[in-house]
């Protein structure tokens, strides 16, 4: 315990010595990783983590270029200069919150795995951003920037990836499922498009209850498959609920391609079928997702009733940090690489004079900073005592009932 | 005072309940407009209006799932699986989210949902209107199953299940809706608190365990053999999950002799928990093998020829207690 505090402090006090660092965590690549079946082994093995490192460097770098094609154009309706700066905060905070429990978890501080959001954050954070406290989130195990866009602080993140006590849920449920209570976004279930179908039921209480609320439900590609998507489209659309779809099309449903999710080339024009509108736009342009996700908020609120956003996007890494993605070609990944929603975005603000000189780096010092602070308070949350997971089985007493006796 | 069927029971206290609670709703398949396949909602769309009476699309899996993001915005959801049968789609709901929804959230989320369903034999409904499934359910934790055998307690263990604060399963016996009739007051609200069993017979010979349409069975069972000098204690549930153990364990160790009675298949069924429960605590009071009697290990048949063979019958239930008594 000592020692694991020792390297912390030397790590946070010396960011000139991050050489030393790097190379401690190579160390820790090379023979301590905990990422069971993580990498291919021998020769290819350091050709593989060399390139992720390269692309996490990239995906740190959101003030390099990218092609001239890629350049964002047009406005983001009702946005103050504020709000633009504030959203590319909370954009930068996802990314290197992202990239640094990527390394943390190659260097085996914590365990389960971590599923990286690197290359989808628009999707996720230009939506929360917009929303009231009380709005309710129903995120998918990828949708850290949910969290991280509707201001969840990023202690209590951190201690959700660690298993930690001052996880929102003590340790007791599962790492990288981000929730929390006070900020309405409710806890992803594992298993696929259950926060669909609980986000649908919400916008059901929101209007039983005439309450001035909405919510935001998040899946993938590979969970327009599931009956689920279909039965709380269909109720939403039966009752004109107050609800936002967004799938986010990253092309992989885990190792599946698209082409096997489905014959459709447009995931919105399933939205015909429910009786609202669908919308199909590059969820890597934030200009494009902010001005579809206003309107639809502003449909959802009015009591117009749903929408369903697609967002063509990309997760730059595996499904998880075990996963090395070998499913996927080079050059696919490259070019996503390029059409990266952060550099354009950074540089549409420049373009705009919104972001002025140097604010920038100020940002990403005050974001790194506020991670390490983040991580310190996960790496020092005790680990949850080992039969703490037995209360709040149920609500109430109940005569026969005895979990430690298993009746 | 007004005499009313068990089915009658349910409806009313529904009405009363809906009356009482606004944030309460119901939502199942023919709920709605036609009242409910055996008409266990008839009026309430009437007196509720369709945002609190929701006629749902066939999709079990979005009526038991969506009560899980209405629970958490402050609603108490009453859903509706309009047989037992059909549960199955809405399984993952219960189970993985919403039994286990106050326990993930480290207590954060109640989760005070009541989910009605029809089930049990005896009305010649072929396989898909006639299992009793409850054991599907039973090693799922956070969930709670109650299933009402009397009027009384379809009105006490329905307004119970629909103020709790945890998720119940309420299973409601189709074969007892209009083949059982009581006396309860007008105004009353009854109340049988979850977690109880009750004892329907005193005996001292050997302990009867059972629950739903069976228990009247086993009630005349008993009947038969006291004519024989044979006193059965008749123990009704109530409360399926978590089982009372307590009142088990003080019957058998008194009796010590125990037969379960139900119409699951008896592979994985409660009988074999209970008879568990009471080989783990109470094995050396018993004075004769803990027996089991109940559905056989196959589908539900439809003929009624078939249907009558494969329920346990009064003569069935007479033989198994006789036998065990006189160990």
């Amino acid at each position: 315990m000592a020692e694991k505090k020792t390297q912390r402090k030397k790590r946070k006090s010396a960011t000139a010595e991050e050489v030393v660092q790097e190379a401690s965590e190579s160390q820790a690549e090379d023979g301590e990783t905990t990422g069971e079946g993580a990498a291919p082994t021998g020769e290819e093995k350091e050709g593989f983590q060399q390139l992720q490192r390269r692309r996490e460097e990239q995906a740190l770098d959101v003030g390099r270029s990218f092609p001239d094609k890629y350049r964002l154009s047009g406005e983001m309706e009702g946005a103050s200069d504020e709000m633009k700066i504030e959203l590319l905060e909370r954009l930068v905070r996802t990314r290197e919150f992202d990239a640094r429990m990527r390394r943390l978890f190659r260097q085996g501080r914590f365990e389960g795995t971590f599923y990286s959001q690197i290359g989808q954050e628009a999707c996720d954070v230009v939506i929360a951003i917009q929303l009231k406290q009380t709005d309710f989130v129903g995120p998918s195990h990828r949708d850290l920037g949910a969290s991280v866009g509707k201001g969840i602080p990023l202690e209590a993140l951190a201690a959700q990836v660690y298993n930690r006590v001052d996880s929102p849920d003590g340790g007791r449920y599962t790492a990288c499922h981000y929730w929390h209570p006070e900020y309405w976004v409710m806890q992803p279930s594992t298993s696929i498009m259950m926060n669909w179908i609980a986000a649908t039921g919400a916008a059901f209480g929101f209007k039983m209850l005439k309450r001035d609320n909405v919510a935001v439900a998040f899946g993938g590609d590979g969970a327009t498959a599931h009956g689920d998507f279909h039965e709380g489209c269909n109720f939403a659309g039966v009752h004109n609920l107050p609800i936002v779809y967004v799938i986010q099309n990253n092309l992989w449903a885990e190792s599946l391609p698209l082409s096997l999710t489905t014959a459709v080339r447009d995931l919105s024009r399933r939205a015909d079928a429910y009786g609202f509108p669908g919308v199909s736009i590059d969820g890597n342009d934030v200009i494009a997702v902010w001005n579809a996700t206003r309107q639809a908020l502003v449909r959802a609120r009015s009591g117009e009733g749903p929408t369903l956003i697609e967002m063509k996007t990309y997760r730059w890494f595996g499904h998880s940090d075990i996963d090395p993605a070998d499913y996927r070609s080079d050059d696919e990944v490259e070019d996503w690489i390029e059409r990266d929603p952060l550099p354009r975005y950074v540089a549409w603000l420049e373009e705009t004079e919104v972001l002025k000189e140097g604010q920038l780096d100020e940002m990403r010092q005050r974001v790194r900073e506020g991670v390490e602070q983040a991580i310190e308070f996960a790496e020092e949350s005790p680990r949850p005592e080992p039969d703490s997971f037995l209360s709040e089985v149920f609500v109430h007493e109940y005569p026969g009932f005895d979990v430690r006796a298993g009746r | 005072m007004a005499t009313i069927t068990y089915i009658d029971a349910i409806n009313r206290t529904l009405h009363e309940e809906m009356a009482r609670d606004e944030t309460t709703f119901l939502i199942g398949e023919d709920i709605g407009i036609y009242g409910g396949v055996f008409k266990a909602t008839r009026g309430l769309l009437e007196a509720f209006g369709p945002e609190r009476v929701v006629d749902s699309p066939i999709s079990e899996s979005l009526i038991a799932g969506m009560t899980v993001g209405a629970a958490m915005v402050g609603c108490r959801p009453l859903p509706e699986i309009q047989f037992a049968d059909f549960i199955s789609p809405a399984f993952d709901q219960i189970v993985q989210q919403l039994a286990r929804y106050h326990w993930r959230t480290n207590g954060t989320y109640a989760m005070p949902v009541t989910i009605r369903t029809p089930y049990g034999g005896g009305v010649g409904g072929g396989v898909f209107h006639s299992q009793s499934n409850e054991a599907w359910f039973m090693n799922v934790p956070g969930l709670v199953m109650v299933a009402p055998s009397t009027v009384r307690d379809a009105a006490g263990l329905l307004r119970a299940a629909i103020r709790s604060d945890d998720p119940v399963l309420y299973w409601e016996h189709k074969k007892l809706y209009r083949s059982i009739k009581d006396d309860l007051p007008d105004g009353e609200e009854v109340v049988t608190e979850i977690g109880r069993a009750h004892v329907a017979r005193e005996g001292s010979d050997v302990t009867a365990i059972t629950f739903g349409f069976l228990l009247h069975q086993t009630l005349k069972a008993a009947d038969a053999l006291a004519e024989d000098g044979i006193e059965v204690e008749v123990i009704d549930l109530r409360t399926l999950l978590p089982l009372d153990t307590p009142t088990v364990l003080e019957s058998v160790a008194r009796t010590g002799k125990a037969v379960v009675i139900h119409e699951a298949p008896k592979i994985g069924g409660i009988g074999g928990e209970i008879a568990a429960i009471l080989a783990e605590e109470c094995f050396w009071e018993l004075d004769a093998p803990i027996r089991r009697l109940t559905g056989f290990n196959t589908s539900f048949p439809a003929a009624k020829s078939m249907e009558d063979y494969y329920m346990p019958d009064v003569d069935d239930i007479a033989d198994a207690l006789r036998t065990t008594a006189e160990t």
